[in-house]
C-alpha cells in the first residue's frame, strides 16, 4: 500500500506542479490521476491572465482579481512567484521561456490563422512574441502533414486587421524527405524525426532551398524535436538563417509533450510516484480529515494513505465535476460542495460566449481549503468563479493555486511538527 | 458510476462514444511510435468501431487493429475513460471470427499443446529451439521469426517436481485462509521456468504460508491476444471451475506472472464476457505474489531478514503489471533487500507483448519498441535484471544480452543467504 506525505489528484499543470513543489520541499508525494490531462492540448505559453484589455499579464490578474468570486481575488499574490518557480523548473529541464508579467500583451498568430493574446512563451516562440520591424512573416507547411495548413492561416491572418503586425505575410509547404508513403504523420513522429540529426540535415536543406529571398520570421509547426528540442530549434535557425517559432496546432501538442514530461521527470527524480490510469473509486474520512484515497485496480482496490491530499481534477470542462440530467452537479473524489450557476442559467444562446456553466467549481477558503476537510486543497480549473479560456487565465490559476497549496502545505507540517 | 463508467463495465467498447479525438493516446503507443503502418489506437479504436457493429460490412476499416500489440497504455493514458485497448483486442477477435486464424498464431497460442510435446522430448526440442537452421525452417514454414525470443524447455515441469515433492494439491481440512495460498504457476512456470515456481514456493513458505498448486491450465492470455476466444474461454472456464471453490472459501490466488494474474483479475471479464460468481469470485482473490507479499509487508508480517545484494538492478514493470494498478510492488520490495541498487527502467514497454514478438511479420516492430529498453539495461552495466512477466523477460534477455529475472528469484537468493530454515536441499528443477 502506497504512503505518501501529500497525495496529489490529477495530472494537469495544476497537479503536476504542485506534486513538482512539494517533491522540490522534500516532501513524499503520490500523484494519481485517472489519464492524462489537459498539458497534451496546450499551446505551450502560458496563459497567465488575459481577459480583454489587459495590457500585460500582471494587468491582467488585477483586472480579473477585481471580478468577484475569481480565483485571482485570493491568487494574485501567489501568481509571480509562482510563475518564476515554474518557469525556473521548466528552465532546469531545457525549455526555457522569454517574457515576464509585466511585458507588454502581444498578439501571435495560431496555426488557423487566428491570433492570440500573449506574453510569455517558450524560447522556440519567442520570435512571434517580438515587434515585427519589417520582417515579413513566413508560414511554412509541410506536404502530407495533415495538422497545419499554412496557406489557410496565411489566408485568415492577410483577411483580419493586425495593427502592429508584419508588412508581408506568405506561406509555402516543402515536401520534406522520406514523408512521402508515409500515412500517419502525427506531430510527435515528425518531431522525433527531427531529432535524428541526418534526417534534420536533409530537411532543412528541403526547407532552405524553398525559402524565398527577404527578410522573414518563420512560423513553422511545432514539432521541433522533443528531448532534443532546444539543439533542433537552434540548429533550425542556424542553417536557415532565419528566426523561427513553433506553432501548436491540432492536438496533440509538442510543447504540451514537453512540458508534460519535464514535470513528470522532476517529480520522478525527487522521488516522488506518479499512477496515471486509475480513477479514485472511494475515499476514507476521520473527521474533518481524509485518511485515503482508493484508486480502481484490475481487482479490489489500491490503497493510497497520505497527511494532506490534493485535488487537480479540473473543473466542468475537465474530469473534477460532473453534470447529470436533472441538474446535479457533483464533484467526484470527496463529493464536495459546488459552486454553480443556477440551472435555468445552464444554457447559452451564443456559443461562442463564454459558457456560464464555465464558471463551476469547488468552493474554497483562502487556504484553497473547502468546507469542513482540512488537509485538503483544490487547485487548477476545479476552482469555481472563472471563464479560463476567455479570460486565458488557465495557466495562471494553475501555477498559483498549485504554489498556494504546497506552500499552505508546508506550513501545516512544519506547525505539526 | 455514471452510465457510461457502468455501460463500458458491461461491453467496453459503449465506452468509445466518450472519446474526445485528443490523440493522447497516439502519443503513448509504442507501436505508432515505430512503425507508419498502426495508425494508432484512436483510429483503429474509437474511430473504426463505429464501423463495426452487427449487419455493418466485413469491409470495415479495421484491419490494421492486428498491429495493436495489446500493452494497454492506451487505456490508462485516455483522460476520458475509453476502454481502447480492450475495444481494440475485441475488433481483433471479430476478424479473426470472420475469417479465422492462421495455423501459426492458433499453434503459438496453445501453450499447453507446446509444453505436452516439448517437455518430454526437452533436450531434443531445445536443440532445434537453438538451432539456427531449425529456426530459419520455423520461420519460413510457420511465420515464428528465427530471433523471436524463445526459451528452452525445462526436462521437469514445475508440476512433476510439485507431486514428487509430495505438494499439495488440494485443501486439507484445516487449511487457514490467511496463511494458506493458491499458487497459480501458469504454462511458462510449468514448461519452461520451474525454477522460479520453486523459488516462489520457497519465498512464499518462508513467510509461513502452505502453498496449493490445484489442476491449471494456461490461462489463455496468449489465445486472447490473437483473438481466439473461443479456445481462451475453453481455458478460461477450466481454470475457473478448479479456482473457484478455494477463491469462495476465502483462499487467495498468487501467479508470478503478472500476465497470468491479470488475465485471471480482468481479462476474462473485459475480453471474455466471463463475469459469473465463479469468475468474479477467482478475480476478487488473485494476486500478484509480489503484491501479496507487499500487503504482508503493510501488515507488519513479512520475513525481512533478507540478506546484502550488492548490486545494480535494472527493472522493467512490464505493460501488464501496469495494467493492475497496483503500483510497482517488487520495487517496494528491493527496496527492503540491503545493498541492491533496483532501478526502475521507466519505459512503455519491451515490445514482445506475449506471441507479438515472435510473429515473423512483427519481430521488427517488437525489436524498435524495445531498442530503449534494451539500451538502458546494457548501459546499466547490471549482470542481471528484473521483469514480472515472461514473454517481457525473454525478450529484454535476448535483445539486451542480460540476463533477466523475477524479481521473486532476487528475494529468493537473499533469503538463501540469509539462511533458509527449509525442510529439504533445494535442488535446480532442470
Amino acid at each position: 500500500m502506497p504512503r505518501a506525505d501529500v497525495v496529489v489528484i490529477g495530472a494537469g499543470l495544476a497537479g503536476l506542479s504542485c506534486a513538482a513543489e512539494l517533491a522540490e520541499r522534500g516532501i513524499r508525494v503520490y500523484l494519481a490521476a485517472k489519464g492524462m490531462a489537459t498539458t497534451h492540448w496546450m499551446h505551450g505559453g502560458l496563459d497567465v491572465a488575459a481577459p480583454d484589455g489587459a495590457r500585460s499579464f500582471r494587468d491582467g490578474i488585477r483586472l480579473l482579481a477585481a471580478k468577484r468570486g475569481h480565483p485571482y481575488r485570493t491568487l494574485a499574490t501567489a501568481a509571480a512567484p509562482a510563475v518564476s518557480t515554474h518557469l525556473a523548473r521548466m528552465a532546469s529541464a531545457g525549455l526555457e521561456h522569454v517574457g515576464s508579467l509585466d511585458d507588454p500583451m502581444r498578439h501571435v498568430p495560431t496555426a488557423i490563422g487566428s491570433r492570440r493574446p500573449a506574453a510569455m512563451v517558450p524560447s522556440a516562440q519567442a520570435a512571434a512574441l517580438e515587434p515585427w520591424a519589417g520582417d515579413g512573416l513566413l508560414l511554412i507547411g509541410f506536404k502530407r502533414y495533415r495538422d497545419a495548413w499554412a496557406p489557410y492561416a496565411a489566408r485568415n491572418l492577410e483577411h483580419a486587421r493586425w495593427r502592429g503586425g508584419p508588412p508581408k505575410i506568405r506561406a509555402i509547404e516543402v515536401e520534406l524527405p522520406g514523408l512521402n508513403g508515409l500515412h500517419n504523420i502525427a506531430p510527435q513522429i515528425l518531431a522525433r524525426m527531427f531529432e535524428d540529426a541526418a534526417w534534420r540535415a536533409r530537411a532543412l536543406s528541403a526547407i532552405a532551398d524553398a525559402l524565398p529571398a527577404g527578410a522573414w520570421r518563420i512560423g513553422m509547426p511545432a514539432v521541433l524535436g522533443l528531448d532534443a528540442h532546444a539543439e533542433v530549434h537552434a540548429d533550425a535557425e542556424r542553417t536557415l538563417g532565419h528566426r523561427i517559432f513553433e506553432m501548436a496546432s491540432l492536438p496533440p501538442s509538442v510543447p504540451g509533450l514537453r512540458l508534460f514530461e519535464a514535470l513528470r521527470r522532476r517529480i520522478l527524480t525527487l522521488g516522488g510516484r506518479i499512477q496515471i490510469g486509475f480513477d479514485v473509486v472511494r475515499v476514507e474520512r476521520s473527521g474533518h480529515r481524509i485518511t485515503a484515497i482508493h484508486t480502481e485496480a484490475a481487482s479490489r482496490t489500491l490503497r493510497i494513505a497520505g497527511d494532506a491530499f490534493v485535488l487537480a481534477t479540473g473543473g466542468i470542462g475537465g474530469a473534477g465535476i460532473r453534470a447529470s440530467h436533472d441538474g446535479t452537479l457533483t464533484e467526484r473524489v470527496f463529493d464536495l460542495p459546488i459552486v454553480a450557476p443556477p440551472r435555468e442559467r445552464w444554457f447559452s444562446d451564443d456559443p461562442l460566449r463564454p459558457h456560464p456553466l464555465e464558471t463551476a467549481g469547488i468552493e474554497v477558503d483562502a487556504n484553497l481549503a473547502p468546507p469542513e476537510l482540512e488537509n485538503v486543497r483544490v487547485i487548477g480549473s476545479a476552482l469555481p468563479g472563472m471563464h479560463y479560456l476567455d479570460e486565458r487565465c488557465g495557466d495562471g490559476v494553475a501555477l498559483a493555486s498549485a504554489h498556494l497549496a504546497a506552500h499552505s502545505i508546508a506550513r501545516a507540517r512544519t506547525v505539526t511538527a | 458510476m455514471t452510465f457510461h463508467d457502468a455501460a463500458a463495465r458491461e461491453f467496453p467498447p459503449f465506452s468509445t462514444d466518450l472519446c474526445i479525438k485528443c490523440n493522447v493516446c497516439t502519443t503513448v503507443c509504442p507501436v505508432a511510435r515505430v512503425t507508419d503502418d498502426f495508425p494508432g489506437p484512436k483510429y483503429v479504436g474509437p474511430q473504426a468501431q463505429r464501423f463495426r457493429g452487427p449487419g455493418v460490412g466485413r469491409d470495415a476499416p479495421d484491419d490494421t487493429v492486428d498491429l495493436c500489440s495489446g500493452c494497454g497504455i492506451c487505456t490508462r493514458a485516455c483522460p476520458a475513460g475509453v476502454l481502447i485497448a480492450e475495444t481494440n483486442n475485441r475488433a481483433r477477435a471479430a476478424i479473426v471470427e470472420d475469417r479465422g486464424s492462421s495455423l501459426r498464431n492458433r499453434l503459438i497460442s496453445d501453450t499447453d499443446l507446446i509444453a505436452r510435446l516439448g517437455v518430454p522430448l526437452a533436450p531434443l526440442a531445445n536443440i532445434g529451439l537453438r538451432n539456427g537452421l531449425a529456426r530459419r525452417l520455423g520461420e519460413k514454414l510457420l511465420g515464428i521469426h528465427r530471433r523471436g525470443p524463445l526459451t528452452t524447455f525445462a526436462r521437469r515441469t514445475f508440476t512433476s517436481w510439485w507431486k514428487r515433492r509430495g505438494g499439495a494439491t488440494s485443501l486439507p481440512v484445516t487449511a487457514d485462509p490467511e496463511r494458506t495460498v493458491v499458487y497459480f504457476h501458469g504454462c511458462a512456470v510449468n514448461a519452461f521456468e520451474p525454477d522460479l515456481g520453486r523459488d516462489a514456493v520457497e519465498v512464499l513458505e518462508r513467510n509461513g504460508f502452505t502453498v496449493i498448486v490445484p489442476r491449471q491450465e494456461c490461462c489463455g492470455l496468449p489465445f486472447i491476444s490473437n483473438g481466439l476466444y473461443d479456445q481462451a474461454r475453453t481455458k478460461a472456464r477450466r481454470n475457473l471451475s478448479s479456482l473457484a471453490a478455494f477463491a469462495r472459501a476465502g483462499y487467495r490466488i498468487v501467479g508470478t506472472s503478472t500476465s497470468c494474474t491479470h488475465a485471471l483479475k480482468a481479462e476474462y471479464r473485459d475480453m471474455l464476457d466471463l463475469s459469473d460468481a465463479d469468475a468474479t469470485a477467482v478475480a476478487d482473490a488473485t494476486w500478484d505474489i509480489c503484491e501479496l507479499l507487499l500487503d504482508l509487508h503493510d501488515r507488519g508480517e513479512l520475513d525481512t531478514g533478507f540478506a546484502p545484494m550488492d548490486e545494480p538492478l535494472p527493472y522493467h514493470p512490464p505493460c501488464q503489471l501496469k495494467s493492475h494498478g497496483i503500483g510497482t510492488p517488487a520495487m517496494d520490495l528491493f527496496s527492503l533487500v540491503p545493498g541492491l541498487r533496483a532501478v526502475d527502467s521507466d519505459h512503455d514497454c519491451c515490445g514482445a507483448a506475449g506471441t507479438y514478438g515472435l510473429k515473423v511479420e512483427r519481430w521488427q516492430i517488437a525489436q524498435d519498441v524495445g531498442a530503449p529498453l534494451f539500451a538502458a539495461v546494457r548501459a546499466s552495466g547490471a549482470v542481471r535484471a528484473a521483469c514480472d512477466s515472461e514473454t517481457c523477460r525473454w525478450q529484454i534477455e535476448q535483445s539486451s544480452g542480460v540476463p533477466t529475472v523475477h524479481p521473486i528469484t532476487i528475494l529468493a537468493e537473499s533469503y538463501r543467504r540469509a539462511g533458509t530454515a527449509v525442510e529439504e536441499p533445494w535442488r535446480r528443477i532442470v
